[in-house]
């Protein structure tokens, strides 16, 4: 049982953003899906640093990403 | 040439992971490219970096991948690296990586940068040491400053984390004064070597002190750096990656951390000489940066 990132892709496609895509410490882990817009985690590779958090909500203030344990659907 | 390596053989094609035919087909190789490669390809393409063993949150794996996303010509580019937590990440890693003793990265770098000169004339290969900073200030002090000395062609990059984090925490020569670790209690009793300081006096043509703070600040400096090393000179970047296991830092902190020091210990320091300078302008117009 661990957490894992998760983005929330309806509020996070109302912004032009891919900021937590940069700072996320994981190769190909925080990706960026162009057609939607939005940022999407690969679960299976987040080490659940919650550095994203921080980037979207400390930084940004958009609060578009949780930490959820990992294969639960909310 | 060097790209040929990651061609498969299509009678394994259906049995290779997806990790290695994504690496053919969707990762950005500067001869498939016609601008030159930055991190703003980084979000949708794959990175040379796979799954790393470093910690979750470390700032040294995000530094690693601008540095890695920012290389000019991956292809033809060969990593030197050092014992350290870089190390745990170079079997990881789609590029050619050559493991020295510890310390004497820039010996081995200057050796391989001379024979590829030799070998392959037409074709421009770069070097870059990547080291922690115990092997490029403390043990490794000596090759570094000579390397720079006899102005070889190689770039090196420092992951200035401050302490041997690796082994538990000793106290390192870019450790603050007064700096307590689990392994040197009584607190560091001299300065903070400035190794950025050094490196310019010894001759490097262009000299940075920076965080990892910025992503495209460290993209646009590791270009630079390697543009400057092929044609002029040696050149040396410090970049403060903190070990937040070891200042006791949560995995979300390193980010904070690191902006906060932009403005103290490791605030903004650039050396670039005149003719790198002359250089580089050239460079921007042929569209190089």
């Amino acid at each position: 049982m661990y957490y894992v990132a998760k983005v929330n892709s309806d509020m996070c496609a109302e912004y032009k953003c891919n900021t937590c895509t940069l700072y996320c410490p994981e190769a190909n882990t925080l990706m960026f899906n162009k057609d939607g817009n939005t940022s999407w985690v690969d679960e299976d590779r987040c080490k659940g640093c919650a550095l994203c958090v921080y980037v979207c909500t400390d930084m940004l203030d958009r609060n578009c990403i949780t930490m959820e344990m990992a294969g639960h659907e909310a | 040439m060097a790209i040929d390596i990651y061609k498969i053989n299509p009678e394994f094609r259906d049995i290779m992971p997806k990790e290695i035919i994504d690496l053919e087909e969707n990762a950005t190789w500067a001869q498939n490219q016609k601008k030159p490669r930055g991190i703003k390809e980084m979000p949708d393409t794959k990175e040379i970096l796979e799954e790393h063993s470093l910690c979750a949150g470390c700032p040294e794996a995000a530094a690693l991948r601008y540095v890695l996303a920012a290389l000019p010509k991956p292809e033809e580019t060969i990593i030197v690296n050092s014992t350290g937590c870089t190390s745990l990440m170079f079997p990881h890693i789609a590029l050619h990586t050559v493991h020295s003793l510890f310390g004497n990265q820039n010996a081995v770098a200057t050796g391989i940068k001379r024979v590829l000169d030799w070998r392959f004339p037409d074709i421009e290969k770069d070097v870059v040491v990547l080291a922690g900073d115990g092997a490029t200030v403390d043990i490794g002090l000596d090759y570094t400053l000579q390397s720079f000395f006899r102005q070889e062609n190689i770039t090196t990059i420092c992951f200035d984390n401050e302490v041997y984090a690796n082994t538990g925490g000793q106290e390192s020569g870019a450790t603050p004064k007064g700096q307590v670790f689990k392994m040197a209690p009584t607190g560091k009793k001299f300065e903070k070597v400035k190794m950025w300081e050094l490196a310019t006096t010894a001759g490097c043509h262009y000299t940075m002190n920076m965080t990892a703070s910025a992503p495209k600040a460290v993209a646009k400096a590791v270009r630079e750096a390697i543009l400057v090393a092929r044609e002029i000179g040696p050149t040396f970047l410090n970049i403060y990656t903190p070990c937040i296991l070891e200042i006791g830092l949560s995995a979300n902190e390193g980010l904070g951390e690191m902006k906060d020091q932009d403005k103290d210990r490791f605030a903004s320091y650039k050396f670039v000489s005149p003719e790198a300078e002359e250089f580089l302008k050239k460079c921007k117009a042929e569209g190089k940066l």
